[in-house]
């Protein structure tokens, strides 16, 4: 399989020690570990969002900070506090994840309206999104259908690689395998959870703690002792 | 894929449509502009980086930039204390828990709200008819008007933020005065400080205001250099003001986050006064005759004539054309500079544009424009609009800077080009409260006008130079009743816009 992201020693400081990992496409993996053990900064090494002080991240086989727009879009990420823009509506956030693939003008003409509303609609189906909401401020819907509206944006984006940050968090049991499931239907993910009881729905299991990567293993090595201590206290 | 067409702007694109008012500024330009003053503005250019060095220059410009800024610290320092005192009558709470009803306090603001919608050159001028040139004409022209915008923002924000805790005091048995200074004032203290910074600001550009029109100061000397072309003279003065500026700044915001900030504007009368001893301030106590203007005016038999002397739809329709103009232009013009030139870098250089707009006082920016073209509404609407872009794009670059950029960061790592991030980032996440600034803002301009209609020859603002020249006192008391009218009726429609954006601005 093609290897898509590669970590080579990247480190952040006390948040995140040296750790090499490469994750390839059409594999689904999945990041466990306490609270603090360094899951959101290694998304977001991943994403660009943070540069490692040491080491290398490339996106199929490119530095990350030579990516160019095009290679930039093929890596989506679903951000744990959403990051929606709180003054458009649902549709109007949802086709913010097709301005990698346009430019200026259709920005603006998305500003004035909706637009591209039968693709949106679609995605909406998908997410289980009601259609009523197209036209609704996102800051007037609640955490799930906000969750849902996150996520519809990262569809429209077509991405090659999902980084999702505890996704499903603060969603009930049936939103969460929703969730779950049009996730795992995306080519390759990572995806930071705080459900080792789901692991068996994923390729690969990676283990945080205090920084350090201490699991890297398929799903059915994992053995329940090492869960405990993933998430034992020091 | 079929897609409606329904062209329905969202917020952060609104900021933005003002900005189509700059073609036709362009436009207007175009057709009234003239070459003759080109040199003229280039040797204006090039004296920023030759300013006079000359020590007598240096000395007599130290001299006005001293004066300015006592006139600034004393109409500050009381229009701050009275208008904290008169702002707790105005709140309908206080007004409720101290008499039970809240009329008095809705009387007391109906009352006040006419000297605040009279601009403060206006007072200026029309007290300099009565007592002649005296320190305390300006600082009077100053602290009325700003005493009453205190107090009325002081009431909004006492209304605005009534503590939870009030209804248990209220239970408790305690005093009146104990329910208020515990459960209303802690968390004025913060907003307080804020807007008592800012006024500060203000007051050092009114006085600068005053001083073009004669009434001393840094003011008078910039004008007295551009008007006699000594370009040189006039950029040592910009730079000794902009020096002042950027120290004045610094200072408050130190203050600001100092919780005795407050003891400040009570001590800066004192220490005003006691600054001025040595320097020909004239702050002697003014004696003047209001018998005469007011025997004028009683008599009524010309009140009528005189109010059908002027085309009143004329005038008022440029006076709101004006402000229009400056309003579109002052809005549109930092979100679309953001838009056209995004980056952290460009923040930093806007920043200091802005900075650059606000510091010379909008009569003397409608002088220079007048070197390039003939006066008209459109120049005296672009005149207005640059000195109020100077103070939007201030506020946007505060906004921005107190949101963060991380959404841009956000939109821009899934491959969005650093415009399109901008736009649906940082632009979209201050454009509610940019919007409701603006608001404000176009208030401001309504009051403003009476400044450059005194320069463009234009509005209500010239008719009341034209009157007040010829001591017709009954127009200037039309002029004056219509313009307070005008500025009220603005400023009632900008709360409901406000409120139908469910925000409200910080009155600066």
């Amino acid at each position: 399989m093609t290897a898509l992201l590669e970590l080579t020693q990247a480190c952040l400081g006390q948040r995140l020690q040296p750790i090499t990992l490469t994750l390839r496409a059409d594999e689904r993996v999945v990041l466990l570990g306490a609270s603090g053990a360094g899951k959101t900064t290694l998304l977001k090494l991943c994403n660009g969002a943070l540069e490692p002080e040491a080491g290398s991240v490339h996106w199929c086989g490119q530095p990350h900070q030579h990516l160019s727009r095009r290679q930039q879009r093929r890596i989506g990420t679903l951000w744990q506090d959403l990051r929606l823009v709180e003054e458009l509506s649902v549709i109007q956030n949802i086709n913010s994840g097709a301005l990698g693939r346009h430019g200026l003008l259709w920005a603006l003409r998305n500003l004035m309206g909706p637009l591209e509303q039968d693709c949106c609609l679609e995605l909406m189906n998908q997410v289980n999104l009601d259609a009523s909401l197209l036209n609704q401020p996102v800051r007037e819907l609640s955490g799930g259908q906000r969750q849902r509206v996150a996520l519809a944006r990262l569809l429209r984006q077509l991405p090659e690689m999902v980084l999702a940050d505890e996704p499903l968090s603060a969603l009930d049991p049936t939103l969460a395998d929703d969730v779950l499931n049009t996730l795992l239907l995306l080519p390759a993910s990572l995806i930071s959870l705080h459900r080792p009881d789901l692991i068996h729905r994923f390729d690969r299991v990676l283990g945080l703690r205090h920084g350090a990567l201490v699991i890297d293993a398929a799903p059915e090595t994992i053995h329940r002792d090492q869960m405990e201590w993933l998430y034992a206290s020091p | 894929m079929a897609v409606r067409i329904t062209l329905k702007p969202a917020l952060p694109l609104i900021p933005l449509l003002p900005g189509l008012s700059l073609l036709g500024i362009v436009a207007a330009l175009l057709r009234d502009g003239h070459g003759g003053g080109l040199p003229l503005l280039q040797e204006f250019a090039v004296a920023a980086v030759h300013p006079s060095l000359d020590p007598v220059v240096l000395g007599s410009l130290l001299n006005g930039l001293q004066i300015t800024l006592i006139i600034a610290l004393l109409s500050w320092g009381i229009s701050s204390v009275l208008g904290v005192g008169l702002g707790l009558l105005c709140s309908i709470t206080v007004s409720e828990i101290v008499t039970g009803v809240s009329w008095p306090a809705v009387l007391l603001r109906r009352c006040l709200a006419p000297l605040r919608a009279v601009h403060e050159l206006i007072w200026g001028l029309l007290l300099l008819q009565v007592f002649g040139l005296n320190g305390w004409v300006a600082v009077c022209a100053i602290a009325i008007p700003y005493t009453v915008l205190m107090a009325r923002v002081i009431a909004d924000q006492v209304d605005c933020h009534v503590s939870p805790a009030l209804p248990v005091l209220k239970g408790s048995g305690a005093a009146p005065w104990a329910v208020i200074f515990t459960g209303l004032v802690p968390p004025l203290v913060q907003p307080l400080c804020d807007h008592i910074g800012h006024r500060l600001d203000c007051a050092l550009r009114s006085t600068l205001i005053l001083g073009v029109f004669g009434l001393g100061g840094l003011g008078t000397d910039l004008s007295l250099s551009l008007r006699s072309l000594q370009f040189q003279e006039m950029w040592s003065g910009l730079w000794l003001l902009a020096i002042a500026m950027v120290i004045l700044d610094r200072c408050l915001r130190m203050l600001r986050a100092w919780s005795r900030m407050l003891i400040i504007p009570v001590l800066s009368p004192l220490i005003a006064i006691t600054w001025g001893t040595h320097l020909d301030l004239q702050l002697s106590w003014p004696v003047g005759q209001w018998s005469a203007l007011f025997a004028n005016v009683m008599d009524g038999s010309q009140g009528l004539s005189a109010a059908l002397e002027i085309s009143w739809p004329g005038v008022i329709a440029s006076t709101l054309w004006i402000t229009l103009i400056a309003g579109c232009f002052a809005t549109g013009l930092p979100p679309l500079l953001l838009l056209a030139w995004p980056g952290q870098t460009s923040l930093r250089i806007q920043d200091l544009l802005w900075r650059a707009f606000r510091l010379l006082p909008a009569p003397l920016t409608a002088l220079l424009l007048l070197m390039l073209a003939k006066p008209s509404l459109a120049l005296a609407g672009l005149a207005l609009g640059l000195h109020h872009s100077g103070v939007m794009g201030r506020v946007l670059m505060d906004d921005i800077r107190n949101t963060g950029l991380r959404s841009a960061q956000t939109l821009k790592s899934c491959g969005a080009s650093p415009r399109v991030s901008w736009l649906y980032g940082p632009l979209a996440d201050v454009s509610r409260q940019y919007l409701t600034y603006a608001i404000y803002r176009i208030d401001v301009i309504l009051r403003d006008t009476a400044i450059i209609g005194l320069v463009g020859g234009a509005g209500l603002g010239w008719q009341l130079m034209e009157a007040l020249s010829s001591f017709h006192w009954w127009l200037v008391f039309w002029i004056v009743l219509t313009s307070a009218v005008l500025t009220l009726l603005g400023e009632s429609l900008g709360e409901r816009l406000q409120g139908s954006w469910n925000s409200r601005a910080m009155a600066l």
